[in-house]
């Protein structure tokens, strides 16, 4: 704001009123769910790949728990997990694990311990445009193209010839704070950085459309964002010579599908209250069904087939 | 041009020449003009073709279902109405006392030149640096939280320049000679401002603010980062459904992510909630020029 040397009589007495209002009207949130009359709020903030799954989740629980209101928002796990660590949410979702330093972070910060849950699967698949020929690829191929120092910018160097006639290979990958870049990055590219100039995208859902817009793109998205008819999944060889295996429910949960990860929440220490209902919840039928109709790949199917 | 059969007075090739000029001079920056009305018709007409199957009193007022792909848009119409509402009484009042200081205390110094440099670049901030602002000062300095408190103070630092900078216009219309005639008789300058200056300067006033509410209405990123929600379950037509420190959806919030977050939604859904946040700031922009034409219609000068 301004920076005086003197008082304003008017406006500086009323931002100090203003401000002594909100602080009286309201008390600061507290560490664990708030509860403001017999209301409860929690507050679910992270990953954009879970953000759909989380807000069926919160509008399905409202109807058998309209006491308690779920506020969720997207940002990407990193944005989550750093609400998390400052103690300024109740739940964070997260499409990758928290890392050591950010646990170290968060007991530091609130004391508590951060805790796991494990609520679902995702495979991560990787989208073509419809009319593109190729249909599988492998990690040494994802590599040529979206790794730093990868040599594949053409298509015509994967053997492909596209009917639209371009050739350059346009790139879609995510923002840095996703938890899907991250995964994608550790778990495909070798911890090896992206290229340079790909179209880095702020949803799940932007980078299925702009694949399906683009001819000539390449990107990497949930499972659940699929929309068929538009775009190609492929299907993904860990190495040449191995099988390639199209991207589903059933090959996630058979551990066939090398490019799937855990849908993880955290909590500062063992949840209770209302925050625990909510958790266990999402862990029961109701929850996972949620899971599954949402395009990922539910709890009970993984530890039936296991 | 040169086939008149009377030859005009003084015409020389030159004379033609620069009529010539004269001419499409003025066919160009009339076309310029014209073209301002074709990008307004242009995107309203096009928001409310797209947005036809999805408009309805039902789409206004029921919550959205189904993974926000169906439904309605009544926790985000409300949540924008709490935000605008909430962001102007703090910031009306603020603005308006102080432009009322520094146009008719505040004398021409040093320390009255700085806060007018103040003013002048703190509406020049984009709004995603308010954005953070916010965020670090309400949500975690003074412990606010993610909630609409925050994002109600983030928008209202956010129009408060562009308050004090109107109203300081409004106050500057009326004439001097009003004040000194009240002076002359005594008259303290609170006196003079609250019997004179005011009254006369209140429509101009009242519009300044109001046409804040679009801005307030209209902006994401603030609101974003300090209190706006991806979802939060509310009960259909609810007037009150927040309290104060909890988070709301915000019209603007949730054309976005409706628009780039969530697969499947009806294609007629964005359109729908881009038209009822157009509706809404265009009516409250027609209310403002409806309150200046009434007031101004009761001035005596």
């Amino acid at each position: 704001m301004f920076a005086y040397s003197r008082p304003l009589p008017f406006a500086a007495s009323l931002v100090a009123l203003a401000i002594a209002v909100g602080v009286s009207g309201c008390k600061p949130r507290s560490e664990s769910a708030s509860t403001a009359g017999a209301r409860t709020t929690i507050q679910n903030k992270g990953s954009d790949t879970m953000v759909n799954v989380a807000q069926v989740w919160a509008e399905e629980y409202k109807k058998t728990h309209p006491q308690v209101d779920v506020e969720v928002s997207g940002g990407g796990s990193g944005v989550g997990l750093a609400a998390l660590i400052k103690g300024t949410i109740d739940l964070a979702n997260a499409s990758r694990d928290m890392k050591a330093e950010e646990k170290a972070h968060a007991k530091k910060n609130t004391g508590k311990e951060p805790r796991e849950f494990v609520v679902g699967y995702d495979a991560l698949a990787v989208y073509v445009h419809k009319d593109n020929p190729l249909t599988e690829i492998t990690h040494e191929q994802l590599r040529e193209i979206f790794a730093e120092g990868g040599k594949v910018t053409r298509w015509s160097e994967l053997g492909v010839k596209l009917p639209a006639g371009q050739d350059q290979i346009v790139r879609i990958s995510r923002q840095s704070s996703s938890g899907t870049y991250e995964f994608f990055r550790e778990h495909v590219l070798n911890k090896r950085d992206f290229k340079l100039g790909s179209r880095d995208m702020n949803g799940s859902k932007e980078v299925v459309e702009l694949v399906a817009s683009t001819p000539s793109a390449i990107g990497y998205s949930g499972l659940g964002y699929n929309e068929p008819g538009k775009v190609k999944m492929l299907k993904v060889a860990v190495a040449a010579g191995r099988p390639a295996v199209a991207p589903s429910v059933a090959t996630t949960l058979s551990k066939e599908y090398p490019i799937a990860r855990p849908l993880l929440l955290y909590t500062l220490g063992e949840p209770t209250g209302e925050l625990k209902a909510y958790v266990s919840w999402i862990m029961s039928d109701a929850g996972q069904k949620i899971v599954e109709r949402s395009g990922y790949v539910p709890l009970s199917h993984a530890a039936d087939r296991k | 041009m040169n086939a008149s059969p009377v030859p005009r007075f003084g015409e020389t090739p030159s004379v033609r020449r620069r009529l010539r000029r004269e001419n499409l001079a003025r066919w160009v920056f009339g076309a310029m003009a014209a073209a301002m009305v074709l990008p307004l018709v242009l995107i309203v007409g096009y928001l409310v073709v797209r947005a036809a199957p999805a408009l309805s009193l039902e789409f206004v007022l029921d919550v959205p279902k189904r993974g926000m792909t169906e439904g309605g848009i009544w926790p985000a119409l409300i949540g924008t109405v709490y935000l605008v509402f909430l962001s102007l009484l703090v910031s009306a009042p603020i603005g308006i006392l102080a432009a009322v200081y520094l146009n008719e205390y505040a004398r021409e110094n040093w320390f009255n030149r700085v806060i007018n440099l103040a003013v002048i670049n703190l509406a020049g901030v984009p709004s995603i640096v308010h954005a953070l602002f916010g965020l670090g000062a309400f949500v975690y300095a003074a412990q606010f939280g993610y909630s609409i408190i925050s994002a109600a103070l983030t928008l209202a630092i956010m129009t408060l320049p562009v308050i004090i900078a109107s109203t300081r216009e409004a106050l500057a219309s009326v004439p001097r000679s009003f004040r000194e005639a009240c002076w002359n008789v005594g008259a303290t300058r609170w006196q003079t401002i609250r019997s004179v200056v005011l009254p006369n300067s209140i429509s101009g006033i009242l519009t300044g603010v109001i046409l804040q509410v679009s801005r307030a209405a209209g902006e994401t990123a603030p609101v974003m980062f300090t209190g706006v929600v991806f979802f939060k379950a509310v009960q259909r037509g609810d007037l009150l459904p927040y309290y104060l420190n909890e988070q709301c959806m915000a019209l603007s919030m949730h054309l976005y992510t409706i628009s780039t977050q969530v697969p499947g939604v009806k294609e007629a859904i964005p359109f729908a909630t881009a038209v009822v946040l157009l509706t809404l700031v265009i009516a409250v922009n027609a209310a403002a020029i409806a309150l200046r034409v009434y007031l101004r219609s009761r001035k005596k000068w």
